[in-house]
């Protein structure tokens, strides 16, 4: 795939083109032949790389770390039943009970975490779908409107301003064309009939798939369509490159192989334990099996996907759509973002910045909606030049959109004139009925050999010609100047201040027009004047002033770079713009800030050679592309390295992608913007590939793993902080989700230790995990930020995990360990209240578990059968789940924060959680009230103050918990800060 | 990807040996020994205290109680039945009956299990007044009735130290469990129904199988401590047909609404059911 491309089509002129595709460059393919090639050549659209098949992805959702081990678990448990039905015990069905509700629960998440997928990667596929493509063909001689999709090879196409639809070879006529997607280089280029190229990529007759036709028409041949086009092999190019895994897949990763290491390794030591005490091997596999499943969190990957797809819903209003859903907390772990200039940090569109005129440089508005023009427009020469810009001008707006504000307005013509155009008509009202009253004569477009534009209009009387063009090929036909309104020769003050002028504003990365004028008798130039004879007509004119344009910074940018700033974020710029516009814009941005200096700079400010410019003086550093090129190997991480503020102008998107490996290799995590086709393989290679919803193309927005609706650099910066949210929501919500696998744990522990009738059942323990408690750690998604993480530095993905040391001990060791007593007091309490004493307790498993036993004595002297003895186990069970659901609702309370008061977060701010929690104590109530739950799942109604039992200890963690977060706010640093800081 | 790069295994052994023990910071698992020193104590403190608070609230709890009658009965309401002897295995009786060693073991089970029942040991038992509910809740001191082992008549074991085993005609003591304060109303009895018609004869005694109401309520293994539940004998008296083949009988309390018999997922709730194989 990597080979270049062969073609040679564009050398071939018309009539052997018709011969080898079989067609005719006037009336085009026959119907019957376009559908058979249709059929041979399938459509004319750009494959979406091939993902996995849908079952495999199934599988995989099936088949994790811990997946695995619940399917043994319930292998365990199937095995076990079987074992006992063939030795004839029946009534031992629990073993069958449990092995299905695993089978089912792990079933029931596995389709969740499927469906999660399967959505996400549905997105991208209605992004295609929005607008299909027309394309004007002409077939049988006939022009019609077809799909793009159905386009075949040999089609003739006629083209206009609008997206090229396959490769084209021109046959007539020409147009311009932007390549940008293709080359990155976004000036419109010609297209025309002529072979001008040996190579396909430089030759003008052909325009290709995914490019912009700005102006003019085309008509011609197709000569390859979809995944043939240049652009679909560099888009299958892309598909070559292995996606990074985010990191926290990475994250979860390692962190379900822990998990599922200790349950193996909790689960192996209890067997041997309950081997040694001298429980058969059967028995002692289902205690291996039920302390697998009390240990591992079944509910977590539900949890952790949840509470991405919601930030991902959140971050959709705000224009980010995520495509893979992991890739929300990657943002939040960015610290480079490499971005494009024109249409992220720009507002892509050309506007008039400065004007220069009676030796003053004046700043025009170039906000979003042009609303106030505030320089001052009292002057006469301002009177002259608004003039020669609104009739020096060939652009006009669009029909039919009157009530439209004036900078939406669509128009016909270049950048350049129209901002120009939109300028005059803001500034001194409407351009059209201006042009009615003095009519164009003749007129001399720019071309690229003049550089300039002239025109002659009436104006009663008189005639005026004007003329625009490059500032010192103007000055050239130039004999006096405006000042005040009035002509003065040009003196070298005048120079100088033009100069000045000119120079000041290039160096702001503008582009700079000049514009002068001159009164001529009536009819000096008669209509049906050659408009070649105008260049020598146009000479001894009066200079009337300097317009700058710029494609302005969105208005947003500069504040969401400094945000990006405070958060630690470096934002490298990367275009492929001129070095000295994109180093003009990264410091209206704040790119590169204030006082920053490049090489150029200090050499410039020392007067030294650049070479004798110490590096390290300078901050900021403008490479180009053609350096980049030059480059020894590891020069550009050292330059990164070196230079805090960079920008790279110039580039090709190649090189985009020989830039993101070096911030890769640095140890940073990047995001890149990109929109073009080419940008894919730089987007694929980034930890968060960013793609322009409305510039991307579709090869991009599928490389991406993140699409900005609205190509804002500021929504990108929003990504980032909500990133950085459901980062610390999570390790929250993780922390919730951990602290009870411990008190699920402890009464096996006891359960086979010390032989008290079991207090917690399999089945209860899924119930915990899956149903109760998956609200409110979800809830704790919506947990507002504790302080203003923007202020705080990019987490290392190495260091600053999402589950440590502190946050397990605390969670297992600490919380998990309180709510384990909470459980075992109120069991004990509920035992003894039904004449089991503790002590008797104790040691009773073997008679208890008896099913022969029907008459085992209480502390009373009463007599239980094995039906009765099992309600009471059930009322243990029941009572075990509401202690945890009691100290779980204390828990989520402590999570809300980690360092932060409970008090000063607002204990019922989140609403979410309030609901939650009060969903979780009526799913309690549920499970324990409604009839048939204890023949079911083995949930039996309690009394009231077995509730209340667990309450003294979930107002221990509460109270607990305040003390640590104390402790750490007061002394940070401290042993109490390092142990007890999660 | 430089994750996915594999680190050698010598090395990967190097650095779980540093975690182990580093000799250069004198870290044992990743921690000094100061540091071991505070987090342990930590959690002796930690623990110490969780320990103490969950012994406190068990003495509170245990204040509470007392331990004459338990604070709630409602998981018992209804008593299960029980026979002696008990099988080991499931409920199933086999022996021969001329073979005095296969059915010792029901022997010996009855003779211990009726030593309580001796007339020695009830010297301190009072006569109640048969048919009525013999309420004590007033007394200080709970009163246990007798229960004269002469009521089972040929399964009293006085008149046939083998309790009709060498005769083919087994007995079999049904007994109630013991619940607090239970008053069984009406006039409850055991009835024992064979599943196949034909092949036993069944006798009671006391005759009819009645269960006096005179032994209830019961008081608590404290206060009621010489109490002695009341016994029916079912003499199962095998006919010739029904040798050598397992007669399946079923037990249950009748005549008494408020002892249940039907409890579909309790077999043992007011019913008990048992097999028998003799063999000659």
């Amino acid at each position: 795939m990597k080979r270049e491309l062969e073609l040679d089509d564009h050398k071939l002129d018309v009539k052997e083109l018709e011969v080898k595709y079989s067609t005719s460059a006037t009336k085009g393919l026959s119907e019957a032949a376009a559908t058979e090639r249709l059929l041979r050549d399938g459509p004319n659209e750009l494959r979406p790389p091939r993902g996995t098949p849908g079952c495999v992805r199934f599988g995989r959702q099936l088949a994790g770390g811990l997946q695995c081990l619940m399917w043994v678990a319930a292998a365990i448990c199937l095995i076990a039943y079987g074992v006992q039905e063939g030795e004839g015990d029946r009534g031992s069905s629990d073993n069958l009970y449990l092995a299905v509700a695993l089978i089912a629960s792990w079933s029931f998440t596995g389709c969740f975490g499927y469906y999660q997928e399967f959505k996400s990667t549905n997105i991208i596929a209605s992004f295609r779908n929005l607008v299909p493509q027309q394309a004007t063909v002409i077939r049988a001689g006939q022009t019609l409107q077809v799909n793009a999709a159905e386009l075949v090879v040999g089609d003739l196409v006629d083209q206009g301003g609008d997206r090229v639809p396959a490769d084209i070879l021109l046959a007539a006529q020409g147009c311009k064309v932007d390549n940008s997607s293709l080359t990155g280089e976004s000036e419109p280029q010609t297209r025309s009939p002529e072979c001008s190229h040996d190579s396909h990529l430089e030759t003008r007759n052909i325009a290709f798939f995914s490019t912009m036709c700005l102006e003019g028409t085309a008509t011609g041949l197709v000569i390859s369509t979809g995944d043939r086009t240049v652009i679909g092999r560099i888009a299958s190019l892309a598909s070559g490159v292995e996606n990074e895994r985010t990191p926290i897949a990475v994250e979860i990763e390692h962190f379900v192989d822990i998990i599922a290491g200790l349950a193996v390794l909790f689960g192996a030591t209890f067997f041997v334990v309950a081997m040694l005490i001298g429980y058969p091997f059967l028995r002692a596999l289902v205690f291996f099996m039920a302390i697998v499943v009390a240990y591992v969190p079944e509910g977590l990957l539900a949890t952790v996907t949840v509470c991405l797809s919601l930030t991902a819903k959140r971050l959709a209003r705000r224009s980010c759509v995520v495509k893979n859903l992991e890739a929300v907390e990657t943002l939040g772990s960015t610290s480079v973002i490499c971005s494009d200039k024109t249409g992220t940090l720009t507002q892509n569109r050309m506007t008039v910045a400065h004007l220069w005129f009676d030796g003053q440089v004046h700043a025009a508005d170039t906000t979003e909606d042009q609303s106030g023009q505030s320089f001052d427009q009292s002057s006469e020469s301002w009177a002259l030049l608004s003039q020669v810009i609104t009739l020096c001008n060939r652009a006009q707006f669009k029909p039919g959109q009157e009530g439209v504000p004036v900078a939406q307005r669509d128009v016909i013509g270049d950048a350049s004139e129209t901002a120009l155009l939109k300028f005059a008509e803001v500034t001194s009202g409407s351009v059209a009925a201006a042009r009615g009253r003095y009519p164009k004569v003749v007129e001399l477009p720019f071309n690229s050999s003049n550089k300039f534009q002239v025109s002659v209009h009436d104006a009663g009387p008189q005639q005026l010609l004007v003329l625009k063009g490059a500032p010192e090929r103007v000055l050239e036909r130039c004999r006096g100047a405006l000042r005040g309104g009035e002509e003065r020769p040009l003196d070298p003050r005048w120079r100088q201040s033009f100069e000045g002028a000119y120079a000041e504003l290039g160096g702001r990365g503008e582009r700079v027009l000049g514009f002068c004028a001159r009164w001529l008798p009536a009819g000096s130039v008669p209509p049906g004047t050659a408009p070649e004879a105008l260049a020598e007509v146009a000479h001894g004119l009066c200079f009337a002033g300097l317009v700058s344009l710029i494609d302005p910074p969105r208005a947003t940018v500069p504040q969401a770079v400094r945000k990006c700033r405070t958060a630690g974020i470096r934002v490298i710029m990367v275009t492929g713009d001129h070095p000295i516009t994109a180093k003009a814009i990264a410091a209206a941005v704040g790119i590169i800030s204030e006082g920053s200096e490049t090489p150029e700079d200090v050499a410039e400010r020392l007067h030294l050679p650049l070479e004798q410019v110490d590096p390290r003086q300078a901050r900021a550093r403008v490479v180009t592309g053609a350096e980049l090129a030059a480059m020894a190997p590891g020069t550009l991480e050292h330059l990164l390295r070196t230079h805090p503020e960079m920008v790279f102008a110039r580039t090709s998107p190649q090189q985009k992608l020989v830039i993101v490996e070096s911030c890769q290799r640095l140890g940073a995590i990047v995001a890149v913007t990109g929109d073009g086709v080419n940008d894919s393989p730089a987007l694929k290679k980034a930890d968060i590939g960013v793609a322009m919803g409305i510039a991307g193309s579709d090869a991009a927005k599928n490389a991406a793993d993140m699409i900005l609706l609205d190509d804002n650099f500021a929504s990108i910066v929003t990504g980032v902080e909500q990133g950085r949210l459901i980062f610390d929501n999570l390790k929250k919500s993780i922390a919730y989700t951990l602290t009870k696998n411990i008190p699920e744990l402890t009464p096996y522990l006891i359960y086979i230790t010390a032989s008290v009738p079991l207090p917690l059942g399999c089945i209860t323990i899924l119930f915990i995990e899956l149903c109760t408690d998956i609200f409110p750690s979800v809830s704790l998604a919506y947990e507002r930020a504790e302080s203003d993480i923007m202020h705080l530095k990019p987490r290392n993905p190495r260091r600053d995990r999402l589950v440590n040391e502190p946050l397990a001990a605390y969670s297992y060791f600490q919380i998990g360990a309180i709510q384990s007593f909470a459980g075992f007091t109120d069991y004990f309490v509920a035992m003894a209240q039904e004449g089991w004493w503790p002590l008797l307790v104790l040691g009773l498993r073997p008679r208890w578990e008896d099913a022969h036993e029907q008459e085992l004595q209480d502390s009373y002297g009463q007599q239980w059968t094995f039906a009765q003895r099992r309600y009471q186990q059930y009322t243990c069970y029941t009572v075990f789940f509401i202690s945890i659901e009691m100290c779980q609702i204390a828990d989520v309370l402590i999570r809300k924060t980690r360092r932060l008061s409970l008090f000063q977060q607002g204990p019922f701010r989140n609403r979410t959680l309030v609901v939650a929690i009060v969903f979780q104590v009526c799913i309690g109530c549920f499970l324990c009230y409604c009839p048939g739950m204890p023949n079911v799942f083995n949930f039996m109604p309690i009394r009231f103050q077995w509730w209340l039992v667990p309450m003294p200890f979930g107002l221990l963690i509460l109270v607990y918990d305040e003390i640590r977060k104390l402790g750490v706010r007061r002394h940070p640093g401290s042993w109490w800060d390092r142990e007890l800081y999660y | 990807m430089s994750k996915e790069t594999k680190k050698p295994f010598r090395q990967s052994m190097a650095e779980w040996r540093q975690f182990i023990y580093n000799p250069n910071s004198g870290e044992f698992l990743g921690r000094t020994a100061k540091s071991w020193g505070l987090i342990l104590l930590f959690y002796l403190v930690f623990y110490g205290f969780l320990a103490a608070l969950f012994t406190f609230t068990m003495w509170v709890m245990l204040q509470t109680l007392s331990s004459d009658i338990p604070k709630y009965r409602d998981r018992i309401s209804s008593p299960g039945l029980m026979i002696s002897p008990k099988p080991d295995t499931a409920l199933e009786f086999y022996f021969n009956r001329s073979d005095s060693q296969s059915y010792s073991e029901y022997v010996t089970t009855l003779q211990n299990f009726l030593e309580s029942y001796n007339d020695s040991k009830q010297s301190q038992n009072i006569v109640c007044t048969p048919g009525q509910i013999f309420d004590q809740s007033d007394a200080a001191v709970k009163k246990a009735c007798q229960f004269n082992i002469s009521q089972l008549g040929q399964c009293s074991g006085k008149e046939d130290a083998n309790f009709g085993y060498s005769k083919g005609t087994p007995c079999v003591l049904v007994k109630m469990n013991r619940v607090i304060g239970l008053k069984p109303e009406g006039e409850p009895r055991i009835e024992c129904t064979p599943k196949e018609e034909g092949m036993v004869n069944i006798n009671y005694f006391p005759p009819n199988g009645v269960m006096d109401l005179m032994y209830f309520p019961y008081y608590g293994k404290s206060l009621h401590a010489h109490y002695l539940q009341p016994l029916v004998a079912v003499q199962l008296a095998i006919r010739p047909n029904g040798t050598k083949e397992e007669i399946a009988i079923e037990c249950k309390i009748l005549g008494s609404p408020n002892l249940k018999n039907q409890d579909d997922r309790d077999k043992f709730l007011g019913r008990i059911a048992f097999k028998v194989l003799m063999s000659e």
